[in-house]
């Protein structure tokens, strides 16, 4: 791959986006849809920057923000910690297994009343949907990466008199980060996706409500502007990921 | 019969802590389990939410249905060429993030609140992980299988109907397979945000009118009805593709 195909494919890249704001805007200016229903893209772009520069606004950002990133490192945690546990301890499997085998393909947004009802209306119940979401991408890939790892590696450690513990944490963890990771990439797209949709379902703040409260005023220009915010809060948190993946897995053959 | 039995007996010890939890919390909104379940029969007789019920799975068959017929195709020929692939991949990244389900409100400005915003919706949100399995299926094809095709004397489109596509039908399918919950999610929230029909409906109405031991006799519905039909779809993938092993045994859900 040298840097001619780069561009190329990157223009390349760029036609579907152009040509979708293109046919936005045609059927705005020739009149097909009427401007109250889809506003012409610049005017949302303009709104969008005086958006963004608004205090208020950023407040919403943050909170959205807040609550993704408290849900999205409790998955981690807890996801990292069973998944290890899950494939070094047999007894630990025979119990987490069937628990995240009737967990995972349970609809979380369906727990929201649940969670709504218990622990109420505030920050807790849309970082718990959060967290509940995000955690089993982790906890499976961190369980699959950590049950892969070469047993030579293993033994290699054992054999150099390295105690089961340090193991753990010295062979299995950095062996098993690439797949961690990955999950964790999944994990952050998810926790964008349903804190977006928590604030929609309830709430007084945030980016979803931003939408929620356009739709029933029936402003159209204020609706695009939340949804593509979140879309550039996921490419932008997805890159900073990116970041610390090649930042982490510096050494490793093809990370 | 070890294998068989985890699953229900984890789904046991979790209506028991469930029990247990709201014995001790004597919070008035947390039912039991027991009183959860009895809830059950109640709506499952219902003539009107049978109904609702009927609506909601056709709508997520449909909706489920047109997007497994689009994005294989798609996502196959990404696969194979790099042209397409360069092509499609950034409009996909800038979407992934956006909740789908989020749409919602500005589908319904223009379609109405009906069937077709609904069904719309749920195809874009399983799409994407279709598309993106196909994809990644396709590209690990073997090219030595292609090139023998070739030889052979077959055409571009039949290399791809008969090397490609069954080559890559396992990771297809665990695309399938997350599109499935995916397709469930979608439909719950898309319902409760245009309030007329279906079980999402009828789930966060009662949240509404507080009549709690529905709202959670709803979710244990719901739920069975995500693991019931990840079951199902996992014993049909065992069918079709009995030659290759599967990489997780559980399938990634998210919103």
């Amino acid at each position: 791959m040298n840097a001619r195909t780069i561009t190329s494919d990157l223009l390349l890249g760029l036609i579907p986006i152009v040509l979708l704001v293109a046919v936005w805007q045609a059927l705005v200016s020739f009149d097909y849809a009427p401007v109250t229903l889809l506003p012409p893209p610049l005017r949302v772009l303009e709104r969008m920057a005086q958006q963004l520069l608004s205090a208020t606004f950023q407040q919403e950002i943050a909170a959205t923000l807040f609550r993704l990133f408290a849900g999205f490192l409790i998955a981690v945690i807890l996801g990292v910690t069973f998944g290890l546990a899950a494939a070094v301890n047999p007894t630990i499997n025979a119990v987490v297994r069937p628990i995240v085998r009737v967990l995972a393909p349970l609809p979380k947004v369906a727990l929201y009343p649940a969670l709504l009802l218990l622990v109420g209306f505030g920050h807790e119940s849309k970082i718990l949907l959060v967290t509940a979401d995000a955690l089993f991408p982790i906890l499976l890939a961190t369980y699959y990466g950590a049950s892969t790892v070469e047993q030579k590696l293993v033994w290699s450690a054992m054999a150099a008199g390295t105690p089961p513990r340090e193991i753990l944490f010295k062979v299995v963890l950095p062996a098993a980060a690439p797949s961690i990771l990955t999950g964790c990439r999944i994990g952050l797209v998810i926790s964008c996706i349903v804190v977006f949709l928590a604030e929609m379902i309830t709430s007084t703040d945030g980016l979803g409500h931003v939408l929620v409260m356009a739709a029933r005023t029936f402003q159209a220009v204020d609706m695009f502007v939340p949804l593509i915010t979140i879309s550039l809060l996921g490419l932008i948190l997805n890159g900073l990921l990116e970041l610390v993946r090649s930042y982490l897995l510096r050494g490793f053959p093809e990370a | 019969m070890m294998r068989r039995a985890a699953p229900i007996l984890a789904c046991l010890g979790l209506l028991a802590i469930w029990q247990l939890a709201s014995l001790a919390s004597e919070n008035d909104s947390f039912p039991t389990a027991l009183e959860a379940i009895r809830a059950i029969p109640a709506i499952l007789g219902d003539k009107d939410s049978l109904v609702n019920f009927g609506a909601s799975l056709r709508r997520m068959a449909i909706g489920f249905g047109i997007a497994v017929a689009v994005s294989i195709p798609l996502g196959l020929m990404m696969g194979r060429s790099r042209m397409v692939a360069s092509f499609f991949n950034p409009l996909l990244m800038v979407i992934y993030p956006v909740p789908k389900a989020a749409l919602m409100p500005i589908i319904m400005l223009w379609l109405g609140v009906g069937d077709i915003a609904k069904t719309l919706v749920i195809f874009l949100g399983v799409s994407l992980p279709v598309i993106y399995h196909s994809f990644e299926g396709a590209k690990a094809v073997e090219e030595k299988m292609l090139w023998s095709g070739a030889a052979m004397g077959l055409s571009a489109a039949r290399r791809m109907v008969s090397i490609v596509l069954p080559a890559a039908l396992p990771e297809i399918l665990t695309g399938c397979r997350t599109g499935l919950v995916l397709a469930l999610i979608t439909m719950i929230t898309s319902e409760m945000i245009a309030r007329q029909s279906g079980a999402g409906n009828i789930l966060f109405n009662a949240l509404d009118m507080g009549q709690y031991d529905t709202v959670f006799a709803m979710i244990i519905i719901v739920g069975a009805m995500g693991i019931g039909l990840d079951a199902l779809f996992e014993k049909m993938r065992a069918r079709l593709v009995r030659w290759s092993e599967p990489q997780l045994d559980v399938p990634l859900s998210f919103s």
